[in-house]
């Protein structure tokens, strides 16, 4: 008759007993098609055990075209001021050629510091601006005024105190001061110095770094781990001891710099898919398992699947569990970078693997950075024992590059142990749930306030659309004046017509901070027309069941 | 400033052309210049008509045929610094949607110009002349071409 696998009116009838026994333990067989406003392909249902919901709003036609004249009046005045400097009408500020030197050939071509000289020199001041304290919940700055429309900077001398830090990296908070939380840090630090002066595998393997790397080992429920001194550097060089020629890297779209030069060095064949886009993976994944290697038709040695946990310029969480049934179908390797990831999702802080309800085994290459939740500098592989004897062997940094120094690697293993509950409170717990709850709190509220934000609902990255390159200095500056200090990134860093900013929501923060920035927002969003979403909800329901009301009528 | 952290599309170049309301972008640009043309009491509609055009292909010689490179450093050692934009396009791919709406889009403010200019003679031959300096460099046998060393380095 039909199909036993069938469903009629929503119920599940003879496939619901084979389901249960088919999926593994855990998944809960009441969650059918998720139904949350999803912009990729079809909905796989039965993996994911929560909603899984991302937005990637569209900003109206009209933005597009305001972003693309903002960008051709610039262009059109930066040619008329290079015009000027060319003929000397105007001071000229960069760096020229030598008199001596006018007949030889120009040593850089003019063209390609057009957009340097012309457009990010007008909102330079919003970047490199230091910091002189801790960069906890609140810093301080060092107050900067250009004389001279950004060309150099001078220091006031004055100190803007307690800027509310919106841009730092420190999801859990860990960045911090406090003595008696730093207390075996200064042990460790008068024990062993500073420095390590060696490579791990001559005489810089200390008995902090097996004690570091058996925790992360732990913590992340693997066989095994080791510890770098740099988070760029483990990307960059792990990834060409793991892969070369002959094999195949399939890299996610935006993936970061440090995977795409490890990939670049390493030699293979590098095919990139659609950020976020199974269907985009499963298809290059056939194409090269059916095809083989270029002309000469052979199979690839290995195919590996590049991935990262959070994604920090748009805020979104990769699909996890559709990666990994299409890895295990088409027998290819997965390496998560979990640099944003790692202690900042999860119901227990140990990263997207957790989030999804996924055993670690799943994963073969973890790979994470201490930079971000645990305030600290270094990263991490893990993954089963051999893998990681393999790289203690092979790795380029292990064998060229210093391992972390001890003070670093205490403050890990301190940090490490307060989120695992080893140090007999219960803070590190409270903190991954005051940063899941400071994160759900400030998206909803500017997704009620009618902002358009990019990114997974649970994801602490929060990147808030501004488009219009005049916006982007507008809004940075502006927010200084209120005390806020925000990243902004633009073209080209971003596509286009994407310019946005970018918060870091962090457990640190207090519900005082978060509604004062919220607040500034708000004012803010007001003056620059920045709320350009279509599908927010109302901030006034009682307003909109009013009408309901009426239409019933 | 790094060019693609947040993608890794090594050249922007390449891809500005076919972004989300470009073409509106352009159209409306076009639609402005010769509004502004149209206003200017001393020029008549065939003038005016005429003037568009050739302006239109001026600018549109100078910034996709004539200007080589990127106005930000990549991070390909500067495989495109000489090519023109037009060459950038798509990393080099002919016939994709965007060549082909820049390259409709002068032929079609050839007909219109034509049409308003009630085919004068004198008009013809500003307005073909135009429209092939700017049709010309978009064959794909010319991708790369350097007539006479001119525009080389």
């Amino acid at each position: 008759m039909a199909n036993p696998s069938a469903v009629c009116n929503g119920h599940l009838h003879h496939h619901h007993q084979k389901q249960n026994n088919l999926l593994k333990s855990g998944i809960c067989k009441k969650n059918g098609i998720t139904k949350g406003i999803k912009k990729n392909g079809i909905s796989n249902g039965t993996l994911y055990k929560k909603k899984f919901v991302e937005h990637f709003e569209q900003a109206p036609m009209y933005v597009a075209v305001f972003t693309f004249l903002g960008f051709g009046v610039g262009t059109i005045f930066g040619y008329l001021r290079d015009f000027m400097r060319a003929w000397g009408l105007e001071k000229r500020n960069v760096a020229t050629e030598r008199e001596q030197q006018k007949d030889f050939v120009p040593l850089y071509q003019d063209f390609e510091n057009f957009y340097t000289r012309n457009l990010y020199m007008r909102i330079r001041d919003n970047w490199n601006r230091p910091i002189c304290s801790v960069p906890g919940p609140q810093f301080d700055l060092m107050e900067r005024v250009t004389d001279d429309y950004n060309w150099t900077f001078r220091f006031t001398g004055r100190i803007i105190k307690n800027v509310i830090n919106m841009g730092s990296y420190n999801y859990l908070g860990f960045a911090e001061t406090d003595v008696n939380a730093l207390k075996t840090v200064t042990i460790e630090l008068q024990k062993y110095g500073t420095g390590i002066c060696s490579t791990r595998q001559e005489m810089g393997t200390l008995d902090k770094h097996v004690e570091l790397e058996k925790l992360v080992a732990t913590f992340l429920g693997v066989e095994d781990a080791m510890v770098f001194g740099m988070g760029f550097a483990t990307n960059s060089m792990n990834i060409p001891a793991l892969v070369g020629k002959g094999c195949l890297i399939l890299s996610d779209e935006l993936n970061h710099t440090s995977l795409v030069l490890g990939a670049r060095l390493s030699g293979a064949t590098i095919r990139i898919f659609k950020h976020n886009n199974i269907q985009s993976l499963e298809k290059l994944l056939r194409d090269a398992i059916i095809y083989g290697q270029p002309r000469s038709r052979r199979a690839w040695r290995k195919i590996i699947i590049l991935v990262e946990g959070i994604y920090s310029m748009e805020g979104s969480i990769v699909r996890l569990p559709e990666i990994v049934s299409l890895k295990k179908k088409y027998k290819a390797y997965l390496y998560l970078d979990e640099a944003h990831s790692i202690g900042a999702v999860g119901a227990t802080g140990r990263g997207v693997v957790e989030y999804f309800g996924m055993s670690p085994d799943d994963v073969d290459v973890l790979m994470g950075t201490f930079t971000k939740s645990f305030g600290a500098a270094g990263g991490y592989i893990a993954g089963k024992k051999d893998l990681v004897d393999f790289l203690r062997t092979h790795s380029h940094s292990a064998v060229y590059a210093t391992s972390m120094c001890p003070p670093v690697a205490e403050q890990i293993i301190r940090a490490m142990k307060c989120v695992m509950g080893l140090d007999g409170t219960t803070q590190g717990l409270q903190r991954v749930r005051q940063l899941g709850k400071n994160t759900r709190y400030f998206r909803r509220r500017l997704h009620e306030m009618g902002f358009i934000i990019y990114g997974n609902d649970d994801s602490p990255v929060v990147p808030l659309l501004l488009y219009m390159p005049g916006k982007i200095g507008a809004f940075a500056r502006r927010m200084l004046e209120k005390n806020i200090g925000v990243v902004v990134v633009g073209f080209p860093a971003t596509p286009i017509t994407e310019s946005r900013a970018r918060f870091c929501v962090s457990a640190a923060h207090t519900r005082e901070m978060l509604d004062t920035v919220l607040n500034a927002l708000d004012e803010l969003g007001d003056f620059l027309h920045l709320k350009y979403s279509r599908y927010s909800k109302s901030s006034h329901p009682e307003l909109y069941e009013e009408t309901r009301l009426e239409l019933e009528d | 400033m790094n060019v693609g952290v947040a993608h890794s599309e090594v050249n922007p170049n390449t891809r500005v052309m076919n972004s989300r309301g470009m073409w509106l972008t352009y159209a409306l640009g076009v639609g402005m210049l010769h509004i502004v043309l149209l206003s200017i009491p001393f020029f008549s509609v065939p003038v005016a008509w005429t003037l568009t055009n050739v302006i239109h292909n001026l600018g549109m010689y100078v910034f996709l045929h004539a200007v080589k490179g990127t106005p930000f450093e990549t991070p390909d050692q500067g495989k495109a610094r000489l090519l023109t934009h037009w060459e950038q396009l798509d990393y080099g791919v002919q016939f994709t949607s965007s060549r082909k709406f820049f390259t409709i889009s002068p032929i079609i403010l050839y007909f219109l110009a034509s049409f308003y200019t009630k085919y004068d003679t004198t008009h013809f031959i500003l307005n073909t002349t135009s429209l092939l300096t700017v049709l010309i460099p978009k064959l794909p046998q010319l991708h790369g071409v350097r007539i006479f060393g001119i525009n080389k380095y």
